[in-house]
């Protein structure tokens, strides 16, 4: 029988400043290297659970909290954080905000250097780290530069050059695309069989199938549920919606459906007044010629050296456009430049029998960010909404919001709402902007399935109203929900699009 | 291992420079040295293969001296010619330590000029900080970008000129997701150990070799020079 | 567990909001290129504009050294910038004065941080050291550095001996007027978003 490593006794936890308790009564006891999945809604307690593992609760974020958590032999509450560095590691959630150095080697070898290890000892783990990641490529480059996938595969071989026995997992997923998911999955297998003990708190549930020895399913505070890891991956599929959890297993046709490629169809009917949209002339590349004081402007003739390479290509209006592909296959880029961020794409929009060029295409779509942080400028929901109004127009405004379900938070604080929410909150001032067309850059990254749904019956309840959605996402499920074609680009260039036949029906 | 300059010799030459700065160059003679100190941050930055923008100072800077000593003479009126005096002043004036200072943010490494600090027995407290703030510039400057981006989406016309609605606008989002971002970062440092009570240690090998002292002596004696020159001659 | 002590996630906070601070100020401090009025007038822009990531500063750390240790390392930035040293003392000790009036007011005394902030605010015209101490053969040097004569003049007239006193006033009173505002800015957006407490 192998001992308790982490061992939860009657555990209760309030936020400072919070009105109800996020945490009641919850004891848990980890085994010596077995792997744990913490499952759930969100707001159910599973970060909170994880905080209270490495310390983060009570010494970070301040609250009340009752009963004991001991993991290997340090009690939490006395124990200073950074006594707990070499004992467990975190890897979070969000691969931008996790690093202190601007290098990548240095990043590695941050923890170590912390805890005051020898330089040689660290330099060997430094090695040992590199090669068991394969991270040769990424070493000595400036984090800035790399990719959400290759950032946490840093943030992970930075925990592991710790050599903790134990290791958290916050969300691993949330900003990653299919690789490097797979990726992900590789990392936790070796440390699996290296014997640590693992918990991971998750709402992507299909990429850990196989690897998990327990798992445990959380509700408003409060373990409700547990399974052994091979249990759980029988569930029926109804019984997993019914916990509202996301699908345990992906259908490859979700990303990839089986309908032949409509790409050169709607093109023949061009100008046929307000039917399709079209885009023209999409060139952009990042890696500018060497250039000293002035760029040039990308244009068709350079091939395939562009990141974004779409001469022509036309979607019907109304319809609900999922765009995939790998990270830096260009799919931002290509929102980016379909609504005029990028100012050295020239690429036109030719919709409603009118062509739009530079500014106006802004004119027409909008598109609502990855982080919906940066496009909230104003102290209450309604006042936001009336920003992008030319004309302000209460009637129209509460018409919005309630469309959305937004009314009761109208004198609230966008910031101080929940990430569904700020997304709705810019979706609504997308729609008072009368944009024509809506660009979706990930919207359910790290959404739990309840919210999931909600965004896809969303999307297509903007279409429905007229309105044309392009949606880029790593998340087949919210395409096999709401997609009706499925746009899929590959090194810059548009490979396939392709019509959804059955749309996966699912109640909220 | 590529060698470089050793941070220590790095942060001496942002010392010297600012000082050399401060004073004004008055005869030909002081102009030479401040363009002599000029030029070592320049090759220093192609020495790092950074050659856009070593050419780029380099040209900003010949081309203000240029404007100044050729073109422009001394009383010289009128709008257009006071303002490119002016500017070319400035340029002149501040781009030595500016140049230098981008040289060493960008050349230098966290773990570097932590350990290179901790040598100097400055205070975890200013250590910290001050990488704190070297690592938030670029962060800053991301983060703004995607605000102007979405800025741009709701039109120009956000703030109808307004300038305190302008600022809290361009302020405000900024604020939110800078403090998110710095509650992260903190959590995700100190659950690696940052801020303990043992000695940080380092991977850096922190050794003054002869080119670091070559380089510090030449400063120290320019800087000598200069103010021999400026205030006894 | 609440200490009174900094630790390494204050020092971090107290990194992010210099680093923004020496954003703003370095926006504005651009726009003294335009004109010597400018300069000038650094001593009601900055006070107004550093208000608002102030006053969230104050109430993220409210612990003492905040302000002194932002101070050390906005001396720092001003002399590497080329800005100089003879400020440098001055910054010390309005950081100094402004984080014991803070405490005083145990950071939370809303008087007691306007106060603390006017104080620190002073440490603008640290800018105009340079001017003053060395009046004339600044001056000079200004002249022979290729600035013009009118830029000069013009400058001259806004800074000198004379008007220091009221130019560290100006920024004191700004800099009560800055934390009003910036306050007020504070409870309408971080304290309604549940941000600070």
């Amino acid at each position: 029988m192998k001992k308790n490593i982490i061992s939860m006794e009657h555990v209760s936890f309030c936020y400072k400043g919070a009105k109800k308790g996020l945490l009641s009564d919850v004891s848990l006891q980890v085994k010596e290297g077995e792997v744990l999945l913490l499952c759930g809604s969100s707001g159910s307690g599973k970060t909170t659970l994880i905080r209270m593992m490495n310390g983060l609760i009570p010494h970070y974020y301040p609250g009340e909290m009752t009963g004991e958590v001991r993991v290997k032999d340090y009690d939490i509450r006395t124990t200073p954080l950074y006594e707990l560095a070499g004992v467990v590691g975190t890897v979070f959630q969000n691969p931008r905000s996790q690093f202190f150095a601007v290098d990548t080697d240095e990043e590695i070898v941050f923890g170590p250097e912390n805890i005051g290890l020898d330089p040689e000892e660290i330099k060997r783990r430094e090695r040992d780290v590199t090669e068991e990641f394969h991270l040769q490529k990424l070493l000595g480059r400036s984090l800035f530069a790399l990719s959400g996938g290759e950032k946490q595969k840093i943030a992970c071989a930075g925990v592991s050059a710790l050599l903790p026995d134990i290791i958290l997992l916050d969300e691993p997923s949330s900003n990653l695309d299919l690789r490097s998911i797979q990726k992900l999955r590789c990392v936790i297998e070796k440390w699996k069989r290296q014997g640590k003990t693992i918990v991971i708190c998750e709402h992507r549930l299909w990429y850990l199938k196989g690897l998990l020895d327990r798992v445990i399913y959380m509700e408003k505070g409060k373990m409700t549920k547990q399974w052994k890891g091979d249990v759980f991956y029988t569930l029926s599929g109804e019984k997993i919606r019914d916990l509202m959890l996301r699908p345990l297993e992906l259908n490859p046709e979700w990303m990839d459906p089986k309908g032949e490629n409509v790409q050169g169809a709607f093109g023949k009917e061009k100008r046929e007044g307000g039917k399709y949209i079209h885009f023209k002339n999409y060139f952009f590349t990042y890696k500018r010629h060497p250039y000293l004081f002035w760029k040039k402007r990308p244009g068709g003739m350079e091939g395939k050296s562009l990141q974004l390479n779409i001469p022509d290509l036309s979607i019907p209006v109304g319809s609900v456009v999922g765009v995939v592909g790998p990270n830096g296959t260009g799919k931002s880029t290509f929102l980016r430049c379909v609504c005029g961020l990028e100012r050295d794409c020239r690429g036109e929009i030719e919709a409603y029998g009118n062509t739009y060029r530079g500014r106006r295409r802004m004119g027409l779509s909008y598109l609502v960010m990855q982080d919906v942080n940066h496009q909230l400028f104003t102290d209450s929901v309604a006042s936001e909404v009336m920003l992008s109004m030319k004309e302000k127009d209460e009637g129209c405004c509460e018409h919005i919001l309630s469309n959305l379900g937004l009314l009761e938070y109208k004198k609230k604080h966008p910031m101080a709402l929940s990430g569904g929410q700020k997304q709705r909150v810019a979706i609504a001032s997308a729609l008072a902007a009368k944009a024509k067309l809506l660009l979706f850059d990930e919207p359910t990254s790290g959404l739990d399935f309840a919210h999931m749904v909600k965004v896809g019956n969303l999307l297509e309840k903007i279409a429905k109203e007229g309105r044309t959605v392009l949606v880029s996402t790593h998340d087949p499920e919210l395409i096999a929900m709401c997609c009706d074609y499925v746009l899929s680009i590959e090194n810059g260039q548009v490979s396939s699009l392709k019509k959804v036949e059955n749309k996966l029906q699912w109640k909220q | 291992m590529k060698r470089n300059l050793d941070p220590r010799a790095k942060l001496y030459m942002l010392f010297v420079v600012s000082i050399i700065v401060m004073l004004s160059a008055t005869t030909p003679l002081l102009w030479c040295i401040r363009t002599m100190i000029t030029m070592i941050p320049i090759m220093l930055l192609i020495k790092e293969k950074r050659y856009a923008w070593a050419l780029r100072f380099f040209v900003l800077y010949a081309l203000a001296m240029i404007l100044t000593f050729f073109v422009l003479g001394s009383g010289s009126t009128g709008m257009w010619k006071a303002f490119l005096t002016g500017y070319c002043g400035i340029i002149l004036q501040f781009s030595p330590a500016f140049i230098t200072a981008w040289y060493v943010i960008r050349t230098m490494k966290v773990d570097e000029f932590m350990s290179a600090m901790q040598k100097m027995h400055v205070p975890d407290s200013i250590t910290i900080s001050l990488a704190v703030v070297m690592r938030f510039f670029p962060t800053i400057k991301e983060e703004y970008g995607c605000i102007r981006a979405a800025m741009k989406m709701r039109g120009s016309s956000l703030a109808g000129g307004n300038v305190w609605k302008m600022m809290e606008y361009r302020l405000i989002p900024l604020l939110f997701s800078c403090v998110s971002i710095g509650d992260e970062l903190s959590a995700a440092a100190i659950t690696r150990g940052l801020g303990g009570k043992v000695k940080r240690t380092s991977v850096v090998v922190l050794e003054m070799k002869s080119i670091d002292y070559l380089l510090m002596l030449f400063l120290t004696g320019a800087a000598a020079v200069f103010v021999f020159v400026k205030y006894w001659v | 567990m609440e200490t009174k002590k900094l630790t390494a996630k204050d020092f971090i906070t107290i990194g992010i909001f210099t680093a923004i601070w020496f954003v703003v100020e370095f926006a504005f401090g651009m726009l003294g290129y335009l004109h010597p009025y400018i300069v000038a007038a650094y001593v009601v822009l900055l006070p107004l504009a550093g208000a608002i990531p102030m006053m969230l500063f104050y109430s993220k750390v409210e612990k003492f050294g905040m302000i002194t240790i932002m101070s050390v390392l906005i001396a720092i930035i001003m002399f590497v910038t080329g800005m100089g040293f003879l400020g440098a003392p001055l910054i010390i000790v309005a950081g100094v004065v402004a984080d014991l009036i803070a405490r005083a007011g145990s950071y939370k005394n809303a008087k007691m941080i306007v106060i603390s902030y006017g104080v620190f605010c002073s440490w603008i015209c640290a800018n105009y050291f340079p001017i003053l101490v060395t009046a004339k053969s600044y001056r000079k040097d200004l002249l022979d550095s290729g600035f013009s004569k009118e830029y000069a003049n013009n400058l001259f007239r806004a800074i000198n001996s004379k008007t220091i006193a009221l130019l560290v006033i100006c920024c004191v009173l700004f800099g009560f007027l800055g934390a009003f505002l910036g306050k007020s800015v504070v409870k309408k957006h971080f304290e309604k978003a549940g941000i600070v407490q």
